[in-house]
C-alpha cells in the first residue's frame, strides 16, 4: 500500500527515525530527481540531496500541517540545489531571480545517456529556460504539483507560476520543432 | 517542412541515469547520519536529567537540615510547629544561596554530630 503524507507525518511525530524512514522511501527519488534536473551532474545532486534529507529531517518541528507536505520537501530540495549552484559561484545562497539559465545547463557528467537524441533535446530545451520557468515547468509536468504548491515552492503566486508554466511549454516546444 | 513536437513522444524520459543500488545507498547513509544525530542529544539530555535530580535531591536535603538547625536555636518554652509555609521559604531560602553556600551548609549538616543526633531525638508535638 502507498504510503501517503499523512501517514508520513503521523509517524513523524510518533517515532521520527522510523517516520523519517517512510518519507524517505516515499521522497528519496522524485527529491533525487528534481535536484538532478537542477544542478544536473550526478556527484553534485547526491550531495544537495542528501543534505537536503538531513535538512529535512532537523527541521521537521518546523512543518506546518497547514501547507502541503510535499511542496514543503520540494522547497527544501530547490533551496538545497541552489545553495549548490551558489557555491559553485562562490555565492552564499542564490534566489531564482539570480539563477540564470547558463548556471542551471551545467556540462553533465558519466551519469549521462544521450543515445536518445529527442530525449536529450527536451533536456535541453528545459535547461535553456529562466529559472522560474524551469521550476514551474520541471515542478508540473514531472513531479505533477498543482500550481498552488508550485506557488509554495517558489514563493510566487499560484497564477504567476501558471503563466510560467504555459510560458515554458511554449518555448520548449518552439526549440523541439526548430530544425538543428 | 517543420519538425512536429508532442510532449507525448517523450514522456517523462530523461537522459540522466544513476549507478546501480544509489537510491538504497543513499538511503543508508542518510539513516546513518540521522541515527548519529538522535543518538547524541538524547545521551546530553539523560546526564542533564541526572545532574537535575542530584541537584534537586541535595538542595531538599539542606533544606530539611537548615529547618531543624533553625529550629534547634529556638527556646525549648516556644512550642515550633513546622508548617508547610516553613518549609516552603526555607527551601526558597536555601535555593537563593549560592552553590558554595548550598555545599557548606549539606557538609555541616553532614558533619555534624550534635545536629545529627538533634534531628534524630526531636519529637514532633
Amino acid at each position: 500500500m502507498p504510503t501517503n503524507d499523512k501517514d508520513i507525518i503521523r509517524a513523524m511525530r510518533e517515532d521520527a527515525e522510523k517516520g523519517f524512514r517512510l518519507l524517505m522511501k516515499s521522497y528519496k527519488e522524485p527529491l533525487y530527481w528534481h535536484i538532478r534536473r537542477l544542478v544536473v551532474s550526478h556527484d553534485d545532486a547526491q550531495d544537495a540531496a542528501q543534505e537536503t534529507f538531513i535538512r529535512i529531517f532537523r527541521s521537521f518541528g518546523q512543518y506546518s500541517e497547514a501547507n502541503s507536505l510535499r511542496a514543503w520537501l520540494f522547497r527544501i530540495a530547490t533551496n538545497e540545489a541552489l545553495r549548490l549552484l551558489g557555491r559553485q559561484k562562490n555565492v552564499t545562497m542564490l534566489s531564482l531571480d539570480d539563477v540564470t539559465a547558463d548556471m542551471l545547463s551545467a556540462k553533465a557528467d558519466a551519469y549521462y545517456d544521450d543515445d536518445d537524441a529527442i530525449v536529450a533535446r527536451l533536456q535541453k530545451a528545459i535547461q535553456r529556460l529562466p529559472a522560474k520557468q524551469q521550476l514551474a515547468f520541471n515542478l508540473r509536468y514531472y513531479d505533477e504539483l498543482s500550481y498552488e504548491e508550485i506557488a509554495e515552492v517558489t514563493g510566487a503566486s499560484a497564477a504567476s507560476m501558471k503563466m510560467n508554466y504555459h510560458l515554458a511549454k511554449e518555448k520548449i516546444i518552439e526549440y523541439m520543432q526548430k530544425k538543428d | 517542412m517543420e519538425k512536429i513536437f508532442y510532449f507525448e513522444q517523450v514522456g517523462k524520459r530523461m537522459p540522466y541515469t544513476v549507478p546501480d543500488g544509489f537510491f538504497d545507498k543513499m538511503e543508508e547513509d542518510v539513516m546513518l547520519d540521522v541515527k548519529a544525530e538522535t543518538a547524541q542529544p538524547k545521551r546530553r539530555k539523560k546526564a542533564r536529567t541526572i545532574k537535575i535530580a542530584i541537584r534537586s535531591a541535595i538542595a531538599v536535603a539542606a533544606a530539611i537540615a537548615l529547618f531543624f538547625v533553625v529550629r534547634s536555636t529556638l527556646p525549648k518554652s516556644e512550642p515550633v510547629l513546622a508548617s508547610a509555609d516553613d518549609f516552603a521559604s526555607v527551601e526558597l531560602a536555601f535555593n537563593n544561596l549560592s552553590t558554595a553556600d548550598q555545599d557548606f551548609l549539606i557538609a555541616v549538616y553532614e558533619e555534624d554530630e550534635f545536629i545529627n543526633v538533634l534531628t534524630n531525638t526531636e519529637d514532633y508535638e
